[in-house]
């Protein structure tokens, strides 16, 4: 490889860079921590039980819905938790939940910035004695979601999915107390990937048929609650705005990189490939996308979002390896500086992002059509996923075992390096001696980003973890942690782009391919003073 | 029709017993109001003007009165709460020789209440508990457009842009309204300090707190993780009401293990035998012994456990020795027809078979 911009720069210009890149990432934190709202919020919503009065036998659907507020609201089976002894029929209880439910005297709506909606089921079934439950019972939910917007009449509702699904439900007791509730698991119930209208409203039935035995074994249902989670139109902004700073930043410094790339005679190098490879990723991360789903319903989004993160995440990877195996300081291997030797560990990498990739897809991927759908709620689902998130762990382990082992070599070469250095002529020296800043250099920025980042995600954790009840917290620490994540990634990104370009103190001297031939006669140089041809040759062995 | 002019004359029976006592109190809104309430709703009076409930209301103060006018729409969700509290006193005294029985006038309970006792900081404590209860529930339903975050943290309020950040947790809303409606008679009026009336106000104040958190207390924290894939690097979590049956479980502990307290000179509580350890927010605590019930004392409110029917084997206390006070019981064989066997049928319907037994049934003398 060329000589790089770091091995060449003096140390003031280093530090301004280095600390400017602190400054930036500092400024990221704090923008989440104090600017940004928490990433997400979640309402909680009680579902009216309404009263289906047809007469009995007409199938539940058609273009009937039911809602709790707005003129044509249902009529409610029962305000309080309907006595075991009205006779009503399965079908003829809906349950419905209009969403976003008031807040503040404000009849609330969804913005397009608030990008995605989760929604998860909660089921309160009584104890009885006399009924009990076993613990892990089937759920078949009739649900059905439409939506509406702004200024249609209250009763405008229009279809948007449906689907019968069946759930399983973990239902355990501690205290067997006659009408307490069971601490039942959460139903994980349908996740819009785009949240382009107003208002959405789900309506949910138990349907039950005893031939069939469906929702047989239920207990006492008394309430249904939805959470709903959407992201924050807030946080939206913020990290739809530092996208919106990095992309150009990036797209611009990606250039001035390839260019300078391109002003060499040779042609890159492997590893000049890669870093380039790897700013594309991030600018594809980067691309303020979000943009577009103000305007355009773009349900894909959380699954273009998880494959953006798949591809850059894949790529640092890959960087990863092929910088500790461009470093080994092998002068023998002729096979460097391709991809084809790094097959093995880059299958690691490959086999583990595609099956992350398969597993999003069958959970994502299925959801643009359904999106009551998830992998998990069937046996071969569950065990289909789980064997793909094994896979991903197993090449997880794979690729850290090859990523070590590969570090561990270099260091190896570095300290039998360094004993011989004193030894060497002042060319190799000073070749060796860039390797090993440029590697440790990388080494040393990598592992401080790892770290922040892993000890960013448990504070994180544990700030969520324990739920504070009336303690106000002044800083995000989730939003903070991601946006101190995203920035510190793209500075790191800048930083490689900026520093591991190819230094223009040395192309002059290669315009020509003659002088290549002749520093590979003057292998063992005779004229050390000569700086020139010196670090010529250096250039040369780090091309090898 | 025969119910409108019911309602009628109980108005005009509260209104005449507004005049002659201030001894009532607001949990009425659960025994009275809640009547007048249904019955608005009917007529659909409900939500025009000036609510005649909060005007006609026995057993509202002042200060509650106004915020029943600011808060009407909360009103129903107050007056569930409190009768849902009244039912679940009952059913947690249902064995004891005072069993939380009723009165129709504004007081509720009688003359009990007037008394400082442990009984007393029950009853504060478990209508607290209702309202925060149902307050929250009313929210989550979408029935209170007022709901949300009275947080004065971070003024996310001034940014109508800033979509939706801060909490959402709306039984902190219930707790705070409830804090608000419930403690704010206690303190209208000063008392002098170190007096009985002051004494009496601080543990009423301090009962009504330990009733609302019992019911943050007996919420569960539930999680959700979000991130990429579907990862935990995203995570929200909201509290999840249980039954209003543990709350009221738990807080008859509270009451076991009440502590009792005196106003001293400075004007705050203080426990009257240093051996015991100071008393939590989630603690009751009571200043005077309860009278013993056994007996009949209008007066003090107590009907008297003659007559009640009792647990001959049991050494609690519904115990016929402890409920009839050592006076004694009858026995009488009675055939008892129960439901049995019952089997639950989603949706909303059980099928029991009915079994006949023959009983002995014990009643106090």
């Amino acid at each position: 490889m060329q000589g790089t911009i770091i091995e060449n720069l003096s140390g003031k210009k280093l530090s301004v860079l280095v600390s400017l890149l602190v400054i930036g990432q500092i400024i990221c934190f704090l923008i989440g921590g104090l600017i940004a709202p928490t990433p997400a919020s979640s309402q909680n919503i009680l579902g009216t039980q309404c009263e289906d009065i047809r007469v009995n036998g007409s199938e539940p659907g058609g273009g009937k819905w039911f809602y709790s507020r707005g003129k044509g609201a249902c009529s409610s089976v029962n305000k309080g938790n309907f006595d075991l002894d009205d006779h009503y029929l399965a079908h003829q209880v809906v349950y419905a939940f209009q969403m976003p439910i008031p807040r503040n005297n404000r009849q609330l709506d969804y913005s397009r910035w608030q990008q995605n909606l989760i929604g998860v089921l909660q089921v309160d079934i009584m104890y009885h004695s006399q009924m009990e439950i076993v613990p892990e019972t089937r759920i078949t939910l009739d649900a059905r979601l439409a939506y509406r917007n702004k200024g249609d009449p209250d009763y405008a509702w229009k279809p948007y999915a449906a689907s019968i699904e069946e759930r399983s439900l973990d239902c355990t007791i501690d205290l067997k107390t006659d009408d307490y509730i069971y601490n039942c698991s959460v139903v994980p119930l349908f996740e819009l990937g785009s949240l382009f209208h107003d208002y959405y409203l789900l309506n949910v039935r138990l349907p039950a048929d005893t031939d069939r035995n469906i929702n047989q074994g239920l207990g006492h249902v008394t309430d249904l609650w939805l959470t709903v989670i959407n992201q924050n139109g807030g946080f939206t902004k913020v990290w739809v705005s530092l996208k919106t700073i990095f992309f150009p930043i990036i797209v611009c410094v990606l250039a001035w990189y390839w260019r300078r790339v391109h002003m060499l005679s040779r042609s890159p190098a492997l590893l000049e490939y890669m870093l380039l490879v790897l700013g594309s990723a991030l600018t594809f991360l980067n691309m303020p996308l979000e943009y577009l789903t103000l305007a355009y319903d773009m349900p894909f989004m959380l699954l273009l979002g998880d494959i953006r993160q798949g591809v850059f995440y894949a790529n640092l990877l890959s960087f990863w390896l092929i910088f500790a195996g461009e470093h080994l300081m092998i002068q023998d291997s002729e096979q460097r500086n391709s991809l084809k030797c790094y097959w093995r560990h880059l299958s690691a990498v490959g086999v583990g992002c595609l099956s992350l990739f398969v597993f999003d897809m069958c959970e994502r991927g299925i959801q643009l059509r359904n999106p009551f759908y998830s992998i998990w709620v069937t046996d071969i689902g569950t065990k289909l996923a789980l064997s793909f998130i094994i896979l991903a762990g197993i090449s997880a382990g794979v690729y850290l075992m090859f990523l070590t082992y590969m570090i561990w070599k270099v260091f190896t070469n570095i300290s039998i390096k360094r004993a011989t250095l004193p030894s060497m002529s002042a060319a190799r020296r000073l070749h060796y001696e860039g390797v090993i800043y440029r590697f440790k250099f990388l080494m040393i920025a990598t592992l401080l980003c790892a770290t922040l980042t892993v000890v960013g995600f448990i504070l994180g954790q544990m700030a969520e973890g324990q739920w504070k009840w009336d303690e106000d917290l002044e800083l995000e620490v989730t939003s903070a942690f991601f946006t101190g994540v995203y920035g510190m990634w793209n500075n790191y990104i800048l930083a490689l782009l900026v520093l591991y370009a190819p230094s223009h103190k040395q192309w002059p001297i290669e315009t020509s391919d003659s002088i290549g031939e002749e520093i590979e006669f003057s292998r063992l140089p005779t004229d050390p003073n000569e700086m020139l041809s010196l670090t010529a040759f250096a250039g040369k062995t780090a091309v090898e | 029709m025969a119910c409108k002019n019911w309602v009628l004359v109980l108005l005009g029976v509260s209104l005449a017993a507004a005049a002659s006592t201030r001894s009532g109190t607001w949990i009425n809104v659960g025994l009275q109001g809640i009547r007048q309430l249904e019955a608005m709703r009917t007529t659909e009076l409900y939500e025009v003007g000036a609510s005649p409930l909060c005007a006609n209301l026995n057993g509202l103060s002042p200060g509650q009165g106004r915020l029943c006018q600011l808060y009407q729409d909360h009103m129903a969700g107050v007056a569930r709460g409190a009768r849902a509290g009244i039912a679940e006193c009952q059913h947690q005294f249902r064995d004891r020789r005072w069993n939380c029985s009723t009165v129709e006038d504004g007081t509720v309970f009688g003359p009990v209440l007037g008394i400082a006792s442990r009984e007393t900081a029950f009853v504060h404590a478990m209508a607290a508990a209702g309202v925060v209860y149902s307050v929250s529930r009313a929210c989550r339903d979408g029935q209170l457009s007022s709901c949300g975050c009275s947080r004065s943290g971070r003024p996310r309020d001034l940014n109508r842009e800033w979509i939706w950040g801060g909490c959402g947790d709306n039984l902190e809303y219930g707790y705070k309204f409830t804090q608000g409606f419930v403690d704010v008679r206690e303190r209208e009026r000063s008392y002098k300090r170190g007096s009985r009336e002051q004494g009496r106000s601080l543990m009423n104040l301090h009962n009504n707190e330990a009733g609302r958190r019992a019911v943050v207390k007996k919420s569960k924290v539930t999680c959700k993780c979000h991130g990429v894939s579907g990862s935990c690097s995203l995570i929200t979590c909201w509290q999840q009401l249980a039954s209003f049956r543990e709350v009221g479980d738990y807080l008859l502990d509270k009451y076991d293990g009440a502590t009792e307290v005196r106003v001293n000179r400075r004007g705050r509580l203080s426990i009257r035998d240093p051996r015991f350890t100071l008393p939590t927010a989630n603690d009751l605590v009571y200043l005077e012994d309860s009278p013993n019930f056994c007996l009949r004392n209008l007066s003090m409110g107590s009907l008297g456990t003659q007559g009640r029917v009792c647990n001959r084997t049991s050494a609690g206390m519904d115990g016929c020795n402890l409920l009839c006070c050592g006076r004694g019981y009858n026995t009488q064989k009675t055939i008892v027809r129960e439901r049995c066997e019952c089997k639950f049928h989603w949706c909303c319907f059980v099928e029991c078979k009915t079994c006949v037994k023959s009983v002995d049934v014990h009643t106090c003398k």
